[in-house]
């Protein structure tokens, strides 16, 4: 649990690098990771060796924007088993390379799209991603949901964490919570977070919240920020273009 | 179970996408209600942290956790629950690397849309009805928590099916999926249904008050929910028919080779 708290942390830290990639403006770096994704995933079943260009120009953007490879490779291993159990059966159901092939294509678009979402958040604080959600019209009240929820998963996984401690120790260190216990344990945590909400609402109040307040030091789109979609795009579309 | 970008089709992503857009705004609009925004943000966040803490599941040896989306529109209701359980998996998605950005649509569906509009007002909530009670909580979280899961998990067997990236038999894959799922989802339930009871001891204002408000029930007729199911499977099959109109140029000659090797 503690592990999480640092993994969260640990991205909201590189996002407040400042590199070329770390400037530009956050609806520009998140349309070119949309754009990137659907032409990653736009590919064939077997077109292995036609995604290996995009690893190059993702790992290019990384050492640009010098965000630690390992760091995020960590995260995708962790995110990988389904695409795994599924990328299997190809192998076990299809004729003899090209499930191999098809196998390794989807172990490859896993890493193109994971990495490509993680090196997003890497790049950009999670307060600028949530102004340009709201720059492009998605409901103010979601996107303070979206901010909310981002800033107290830390608290409440603190809180959890400290019952747990409390739990195991006078458990006799056993793993895991009973499950005659769940209720009681997670309706403590669950009643816990309600009244902080109650109290966040009225220190908010007092300190003079609006919903749905237009965001301040707004960043136009830049003739670099063109520049970097345009380029993207360019590139997206020329190695997809090669094959059709 | 959550769904990876690895595994669909642009077609299949870009248009759950835009399903699961659609119930987010509308939401967004039927829980104006600003007093309730930090709510909706603590219960997500809560849902975070309820992800992490492992229940010992008795006589296995092993554990798992639950994922809370009936819990959380049984605390706060449907539409809030649907904003809280999308800006989790988003989270998620942006910082744990589960799923992908443009499955988030597909996760959102059905780890959202399914158990908070369309599972909780369809069985929880006709269940409990007016006077609650231990029992009828006990019964209505575990049959609301399984059909959940049981339709969620239907919805991957579909998309990854629709899709056509991972060659999964479709019959094979869908049998596995669902009874999996039947198994987590009755010990989800037995959670479910002990958080909520216990909740329901010590402050049953809670529960009254969510289920007297914003009843998704009276916007979500039966046509309501046909419409939006034949407007999903249409938009996906067509979609991916045209899209696999175009085969392209390297899967266009394996077959072709394929073929010539077979000749």
């Amino acid at each position: 649990m503690i592990n999480k708290i640092q993994e969260l942390n640990a991205l909201e830290q590189l996002s407040g690098g400042d590199t070329y990639a770390h400037r530009l403006n956050p609806a520009a770096k998140l349309l070119a990771t949309a754009v990137f994704i659907i032409t990653v995933i736009s590919f064939g079943r077997h077109a292995l060796m036609l995604l290996v260009p995009y690893v190059f120009f993702l790992t290019l953007l990384m050492i640009l924007s010098e965000t630690p490879h390992l760091i995020l490779l960590k995260r995708f291993l962790v995110a990988l088993p389904f695409c795994f159990f599924a990328g299997i059966s190809n192998v076990i159901f299809e004729p003899a390379p090209y499930g191999l092939i098809s196998f390794f294509t989807i172990l490859l678009r896993a890493y193109l799209c994971v990495m490509a979402a993680l090196l997003l958040v890497s790049v950009t604080p999670f307060c600028e991603i949530a102004n340009s959600m709201r720059r492009l019209r998605v409901p103010g009240v979601f996107v303070a949901v979206l901010e909310m929820t981002y800033r107290y998963i830390s608290v409440l996984l603190g809180e959890a964490y400290s019952m747990y401690i409390a739990y195991s120790l006078r458990n006799a260190g056993k793993k895991g919570i009973r499950m005659r216990d769940m209720g009681s344990f997670a309706g403590q945590l669950l009643l816990r977070s309600f009244d902080r909400a109650e109290r966040v609402y009225n220190a908010m109040k007092c300190r003079g919240y609006v919903l749905n307040a237009i965001p301040q030091n707004r960043q136009n789109f830049a003739s670099k920020d063109f520049i970097f979609l345009i380029l993207v795009c360019i590139f997206c579309l020329a190695f997809r273009l090669m094959v059709i | 179970m959550h769904m990876s970008d690895a595994l669909i089709s642009p077609a299949v992503g870009i248009t759950m996408c835009a399903v699961s857009a659609a119930a987010i705004a509308y939401s967004a609009k039927k829980s104006v209600n600003e007093k309730k925004i930090p709510m909706m943000g603590v219960m997500g966040a809560f849902v975070f942290a309820a992800q992490m803490i492992d229940v010992a599941i008795p006589g296995t040896g092993s554990s798992g956790h639950i994922t809370g989306g009936i819990l959380l529109a049984a605390m706060i209701g449907a539409f809030p629950a649907l904003l809280s359980m999308s800006a989790v998996l988003i989270i998620q998605c942006l910082f744990f690397g589960d799923g992908g950005l443009l499955a988030l649509g597909c996760n959102i569906f059905n780890l959202g849309v399914v158990p908070c509009l369309i599972v909780y007002p369809l069985v929880f909530e006709p269940i409990v009805n007016k006077d609650v009670n231990p029992g009828k909580i006990t019964l209505a979280s575990i049959f609301a928590v399984v059909a959940g899961l049981q339709l969620g998990a239907f919805g991957v067997v579909l998309q990854t099916h629709i899709s056509g990236v991972a060659e999964l038999p479709f019959s094979a894959f869908a049998a596995l999926m669902q009874s999996i799922h039947l198994i987590i989802g009755i010990a989800e339930g037995i959670v479910t249904a002990a958080i909520l009871c216990f909740v329901y001891k010590m402050r049953p204002e809670i529960m009254e008050f969510a289920l007297d408000r914003d009843t998704a029930k009276s916007y979500l007729s039966k046509g309501v929910i046909a419409a939006f199911t034949v407007s999903v499977l249409l938009g996906g099959f067509v979609l991916s028919q045209f899209s696999s109109e175009n085969p392209d140029g390297l899967e266009w000659s394996i077959e072709n080779a394929s073929e010539s090797i077979e000749k």
